[in-house]
């Protein structure tokens, strides 16, 4: 007789945002082998992009691979034509794009933080972060005039300016956020039943981690120093008060307690940003055709996010390359499975704040 | 960006003296489809904590020869393996086709002139 | 069955399911449902089961995996529905119209009664248009509601209809 049994989760279901669906082979309440499939959201937008698009049009294409990263990949993809293009950006240019990747990467955390909570069966924590969220959405509205997708970045600089009103509501909502956050960490840390769902759930060792080339968050909380905003030089991250933020445990209350960390290391960056920020012309011209070949690597809330672009002088490029975050980090996360208990299944596979429409692009 | 170039039989050996689990961290498998039947394979690299280096170890080939498959060194390989045969229909042993396209999707849409 | 009517009014359940969409009518919806916007306030709670749902809300363009489980949800939804489709690319493909593996548009698999535009769809929107769903949930009937595509045949089992081979598996064809 067979010992184990399948329990399927997905494509639909109601812990998921997106389709993903993950075949777990249990025994009793064990998992012991995990099968996942990833390809509900394929779309093929690599190709659309070398064939559809002009090279001043894939910026706003890319940005639709993910609606929750958006401004990290429109970005990436920009920095890369930028490289071909041998234009350097000016400073305001940067700080502003710091700005709204670091606003980008507060809210895409606060989502996963609700969505972890939810789905450890804490409904009130999912309303009360989600509330919470709406002062950074609020904000990004307001700079960017979309909620979702910004469409901010363009081709030689950015789209619209911050103005002395912005600056204000800027410091008021992120300074309501501080407290709130700071409410969080002593919940998240010193919540009963929380730590029931969380502490020593789901753990990813240090040497899993280096081993199945786990990333961003997933990789930071088990204790593997990896960040992409501290390994390249692209933007000035140490003089906005970076700082990398390492957890050990790798469990899920590990993650959860690094991405609260991290937004407030980013609160206080976009506070250094907005009180820093240099004079200077926000869009300036960029010539010429892409030639050549450039890679960029982006820290996206999620992880590393890496853009190989080659061109050879024409409207069309030749190839880009997105290689995304939850990509990388699904050998890490099948790996986390395997020992777990099927009931932690959905709590811990929000943990891992994964982008399906990323992955499968 | 440091470009290496190695070839297809080459490979293993040459990752394999390369690859360091400590040290680099294995960013992804790619295909560059360049025309006349011919592919670009890049292996991608980058190391932890150094600012910028990225290492890309390249090698030229055509759709038939099949690809040997690095798994053995680097297990997390398999998502960008699976990844290229579906992409480009090469063939990687150990990979299977079917993470993204479906029966009746476009075959290797990356390839050329597909 | 008018009895039921002005409770299912009251409190209609949302079944959320995203075809191939970019996550951001995804987290829009979630937003809405989040205590700024609140759509809770209308009895509207988001649910994982189909059988007890009255209002899909479906975002994305159709992605050729999707294709069977948007039917197979769909069909298991008992009368009265309403289809919401959320996000620009559910109307016409949006972004993503003419690649390789999309399908341009959820109205060629299922009926729509609400569009909602925009990329990524604003929660005002998505508010009005479930406001909208049902008053269009109150006028229909339990008349059975059948997908266009991808559609098997409604038995008749014991006396009692059967919904199990409603939807059907997808057979390569050619892209039409």
């Amino acid at each position: 007789m067979k010992k184990t049994i399948q329990i399927p989760l997905g494509s639909q279901h109601i812990s998921l945002l997106e389709p993903i669906r993950f075949k777990f082979e249990c025994e009793n309440e064990k998992i012991i082998g995990v099968d996942a499939d990833v390809g509900f959201v394929h779309r093929g937008v690599e190709l659309a992009c070398t064939r559809s698009f002009e090279f001043k049009q894939v910026g706003y294409v890319v940005a639709r691979v993910c609606g929750l990263c958006a401004i990290t990949h429109s970005l990436s993809y920009t920095l890369a034509v930028e490289k071909l293009l041998g234009y350097v950006a000016n400073d305001r240019i940067k700080y502003l794009r710091m700005l709204m990747v670091e606003l980008d990467r507060i809210h895409s955390h606060m989502l996963c933080l609700a969505h972890t909570a939810e789905n450890a069966g804490f409904e009130a924590l999912f309303m009360q972060i989600m509330g919470d969220r709406e002062l950074i959405m609020d904000v990004q509205e307001a700079i960017s005039g979309n909620r979702v997708q910004f469409d901010y970045i363009s081709i030689g600089g950015v789209n619209r300016d911050l103005t002395p009103e912005l600056v204000a509501m800027i410091h008021k909502n992120l300074g309501v956020l501080t407290s709130k956050i700071d409410a969080l960490i002593g919940l998240f840390d010193n919540n009963w039943s929380l730590s029931l769902k969380y502490k020593g759930v789901g753990v990813l060792r240090l040497e899993d981690a280096y081993t199945y080339n786990a990333l961003g968050p997933l990789a930071r909380a088990a204790g593997l120093a990896t960040d992409v905003r501290a390994e390249t030089s692209d933007f000035p991250y140490e003089d906005i008060g970076y700082k990398m933020i390492l957890e050990s445990s790798g469990d899920i209350h590990a993650r959860n307690f690094l991405r609260l960390r991290e937004i407030v290391n980013s609160i206080t960056m976009c506070q250094n940003i907005v009180n820093n920020l240099p004079v200077g012309e926000i869009q300036e011209k960029a010539k010429g055709k892409p030639n050549g070949e450039a890679v960029v690597r982006v820290e996206a809330p999620r992880g590393e996010l890496f853009y190989l672009v080659r061109g050879s002088g024409q409207n069309m490029l030749d190839r880009v390359r997105i290689k995304t975050p939850t990509f990388s980090a699904i050998p890490a996360m099948i790996e986390v499975f395997k020992g777990a208990e099927y009931a932690d299944a959905p709590a811990i596979l929000a943990s891992f704040d994964p982008c399906m429409s990323c992955t499968a692009k | 960006m440091r470009k290496i170039e190695t070839t297809l039989t080459t490979l293993l050996r040459d990752i394999g003296a390369f690859y360091e689990a400590k040290k680099w961290h294995f960013l992804s498998v790619n295909g560059i489809d360049l025309g006349e039947g011919k592919i670009e394979l890049q292996w991608i690299f980058s190391q932890y904590g150094v600012k910028d280096e990225v290492v890309i170890y390249y090698a030229l080939s055509d759709y038939e020869t099949p690809v040997p498959s690095i798994v053995t060194l680097i297990p997390s390989a398999f998502m960008g393996e699976r990844e290229i045969v579906d992409m480009f229909g090469l063939s990687v042993d150990g990979a299977e086709s079917g993470l993204y396209l479906d029966k009746d999707s476009l075959a290797h849409p990356l390839r050329g002139e597909s | 069955m008018k009895f039921f009517t002005p409770f299912r009014k009251k409190s209609p359940w949302v079944l959320h399911y995203n075809a191939g969409s970019c996550n951001g009518c995804d987290i829009e919806i979630l937003a809405s449902l989040a205590p700024k916007y609140d759509l809770e306030r209308f009895g509207v709670i988001n649910t994982g089961n189909p059988k007890q749902s009255d209002i899909f809300l479906v975002t994305g363009p159709v992605t050729y995996r999707s294709r069977e489980r948007l039917v197979e949800l769909y069909s298991q939804i008992p009368e009265p529905k309403v289809v919401v489709a959320v996000g620009s690319c559910t109307a016409t493909g949006g972004v993503f119209r003419g690649m390789y593996n999309v399908e341009d548009g959820i109205d060629r698999y299922i009926p729509v009664d609400v569009y909602v535009p925009g990329c990524a769809a604003s929660p005002q929107l998505i508010i009005d248009a479930l406001v909208k769903g049902l008053e269009v949930l109150e006028a229909k009937s339990k008349e059975i509601e059948k997908p266009f595509k991808l559609f098997g045949a409604i038995e008749t089992i014991h006396n009692k209809l059967s919904r199990l081979n409603m939807a059907t598996k997808v057979e390569p064809h050619a892209k039409d």
